[in-house]
């Protein structure tokens, strides 16, 4: 049979007997088994686990007690609300001063080059070092804090910062807007430096000042930047363990109590061995987290048409 | 010929190998930083050893809250070792039936009521090699130079408390040092000692196993003492975030206080060389009871717990062996060796009047607080379970003695934990 014309001949091996089987089961095979050893099977377990009490020698299938137990579970209320605050404060806070810093050193301020590496440094440092740090900062009697506000006759407003059920949370949340912002910055300078720059230079030409070129040019260019590292930051947040477990362990009062260090505590705190209703915790924050990140998502897009 | 007699002489040095190999104990412990627990088991090891040719045990050491997350691993993957610390409150190890029945252990040399907190459904479970009363420790100078005299009942009265903590602070001084930063129970002593005057032994283990109300008045006139006390600024500012080992240099070192709540192991930390950690040398060390609460049903009244103990996994592989061991650590001789040593209480039946060495003053005045008491059995977080256990945590230990929480909210949140 001859080809229509203008049409590429239909070929005589059929498509699957030219794939290179052999090959592509070589170089997949290594991740996949990664992939189903470490992500796909321990996800699958847990959700097994959720629906059962799971003890070393012994696995009973409860249904879902497990659930029902959840839902009447404080704590556990507690710490998703207490999660949520900080995955949604903390990523504005930390986006919008990114944002103030990347455009301080795009405008060229003087020492722009120790900033840079002044701002970026936090976050080289793991969980445990800027926990440490900051517990030392907020030391009642000899920590930083305290002391610049006695130098400076704020005796009032001397805090036991994370002893305080009352300000425990903010006081964390300051900590990973400390340790964050610079990582935001770096990326959000990357941004700014990527823009095009005859879009600036017309805007200039108009005599648009620095507020307005701010507002209508610049943000809009780094929004789709703007809306990834929000997103990034909010799924870090939801996870957040380990610079809690360093400072207050959940406390004072599960004040500062998240759904991982709560998950942990469940797991290998309390005096059981049930891995079944830890692992419910974590199916229950799994689906959770993935709504939340959907729905981001979802937000994020039905603003693009709108603005488009 | 040739070949017959090399393989004879293999299978020969293959029997004689076998036959002499050695049964090797793998041994997890608590106690990587405090020095003189661990040279006494070190040395109770090298002991086992000695005598028991055969038998190597190689040890490891941990902190707590690492070896218990490990432990908790390890055995639900059938590689937990041998022998373990482990405490009386540990009860999903039995519940699980993952520690050895130590039914044949030498139980006459044991005292009976460890014997009693370390059984579960009438089989005992664990060595209790460690056991401790909750003591005050003073700096003798620091109360002389505050004008106070602990009188020879070694009891001061809760006006006194508060006189104390007045007269401290206006010196600048801190009343009593007390950390609860990496700990789940130093900061709960203070309520816990006070209940179990007020109430009674018998009254207190109603309370603290659910069958008796938090709202119950002699409860509530307790925590309110207790709150007039802290709210005097009995403790450090410091206390939520304070660790235990900060603490105990806090009280000593600096910046130092008058008083230092803490259990009688106090010792293996405060008695090592002051380069490491210890108490500098010739501090003014007291020691006084629990102050006497008023309107007490029992003012001798006391917490007497077992701490550290080995266990012997349920799966090892060396069950006569690992026996043999703790066998080994259940004796007069042993547990002598532990008070002169270590200067903490044991589960083990010992001779007190025997401990000898630079620090057997300290345990004749140890034993003196103890004169005439009547002991309860076991702290709190040892006798809860579950979500009491996670309240109790949370409100007594850190939030109602840093003052977060008020009476009522404190009474509130345990009535609720227990489902009241």
């Amino acid at each position: 049979m001859e080809a229509a014309p203008g049409r590429r001949p239909l070929p005589l091996i059929s498509s699957v007997q030219r794939q290179p089987w052999g090959a592509i089961i070589a170089f997949l095979l290594p991740a996949f088994t990664i992939y189903t050893a470490f992500t796909a099977y321990p996800v699958v377990r847990t959700l097994w686990n959720s629906f059962h009490t799971v003890l070393p020698k012994n696995e009973e299938f409860v249904g879902l007690d497990n659930y029902a137990a959840l839902a009447q579970d404080e704590i556990f209320r507690r710490a998703v609300g207490n999660t949520f605050i900080w995955a949604c404060a903390s990523p504005l806070a930390e986006i919008s001063i990114a944002l103030l810093l990347a455009l301080a050193l795009f405008a060229k301020i003087p020492g722009m080059r120790f900033f840079r590496v002044a701002w970026f440094t936090p976050v080289l440092m793991s969980y445990v070092v800027v926990g440490i740090i900051w517990v030392w900062i907020y030391n009642y009697d000899w920590g930083a804090a305290n002391a610049i506000l006695r130098a400076l006759g704020l005796e009032r407003w001397v805090q036991a910062w994370i002893g305080n059920p009352k300000i425990a949370l903010p006081s964390l949340i300051l900590v990973t807007t400390w340790m964050w912002t610079g990582f935001n910055m770096v990326v959000l300078l990357a941004a700014l430096h990527s823009l095009p720059s005859e879009v600036i230079e017309a805007a200039e030409l108009d005599n648009c000042g620095w507020g307005a070129k701010l507002w209508h040019i610049i943000i809009p260019l780094v929004k789709p930047t703007l809306l990834n590292l929000l997103v990034l930051s909010f799924i870090g947040k939801m996870k957040i363990f380990d610079l809690v477990w360093i400072t207050t362990k959940g406390g004072p009062l599960w004040s500062t109590e998240t759904a991982s260090t709560y998950t942990y505590k469940r797991a290998f705190e309390w005096t059981t061995f049930d891995l079944g209703y830890p692992s419910t915790i974590a199916a229950v924050w799994f689906v959770i987290v993935l709504a939340a990140v959907l729905a981001l998502t979802w937000l994020f897009r039905q603003r693009d048409r709108l603005e488009y | 010929m040739r070949i017959l007699r090399i393989v004879f002489s293999l299978l020969l040095l293959a029997f004689v190998s076998s036959a002499t190999a050695q049964v090797k104990l793998t041994m997890w412990s608590h106690w990587a930083a405090e020095k003189i627990k661990r040279d006494f088991v070190e040395d109770s090891i090298k002991r086992f050893e000695a005598a028991n040719p055969g038998v190597k045990i190689e040890a490891q050491w941990y902190e707590k809250t690492a070896l218990y997350a490990a432990l908790k691993t390890s055995l639900r993957a059938g590689t937990a070792p041998d022998i373990f610390y482990a405490e009386p409150d540990q009860t999903e190890y039995m519940d699980n039936g993952l520690l050895l029945d130590l039914s044949s252990l030498n139980w006459p040399a044991i005292e009976p009521w460890a014997k009693e907190i370390w059984s579960y459904k009438g089989k005992p479970y664990g060595l209790p090699l460690e056991a401790s009363t909750v003591e005050i420790y003073y700096n003798k100078k620091l109360m002389a130079d505050l004008g106070i005299n602990v009188p020879a009942s070694m009891q001061l009265d809760s006006a006194a408390v508060l006189d104390l903590s007045k007269k401290s602070r206006s010196k600048s001084m801190t009343p009593m040092a007390l950390g609860v930063g990496d700990r789940p129970f130093p900061g709960a002593y203070l309520v816990q000692e006070a209940l179990l005057k007020k109430l009674g032994t018998a009254d207190y283990d109603n309370l603290l196993k659910g069958k008796l109300s938090w709202s119950d008045p002699r409860v509530m006139d307790t925590l309110r003492l207790i709150r007039s006390w802290t709210d005097a600024g009995l403790l450090p500012t410091t206390f939520t975030t304070l660790k235990l080992g900060e603490a105990h240099t806090y009280f000593h070192t600096n910046p130092g206080a008058v008083m230092f709540v803490n259990g009688s192991w106090y010792t293996s930390r405060a008695f090592n060389p002051p380069d490491k950690g210890g108490q500098p040398a010739n501090f003014p060390l007291g020691i006084m009871k629990f102050p006497a609460i008023p309107g007490a049903a029992c003012n001798e009244c006391r917490t007497l717990s077992v701490g550290g103990s080995y266990v012997a996994n349920a799966a090892t592989k060396h069950p006569k062996e690992a026996l043999a061991f703790l066998n080994s650590l259940a004796t007069p001789d042993t547990a002598n060796r532990w008070l002169e040593n270590v200067l903490v209480q044991t589960g083990i039946k010992a001779d007190y009047a025997k401990v000898g060495g630079p620090y057997a003053g300290y345990f004749r005045e140890l034993q003196a607080t103890s004169q005439g008491s009547k002991y309860y059995f076991g702290l709190p977080f040892q006798v809860m379970q579950g979500k009491p256990k996670e309240v109790f945590t949370q409100v007594f230990n850190n939030a109602f003695p840093a003052g977060s929480i008020s009476v009522d909210e404190a009474v509130k949140q345990m009535n609720a934990a227990y489902g009241k």
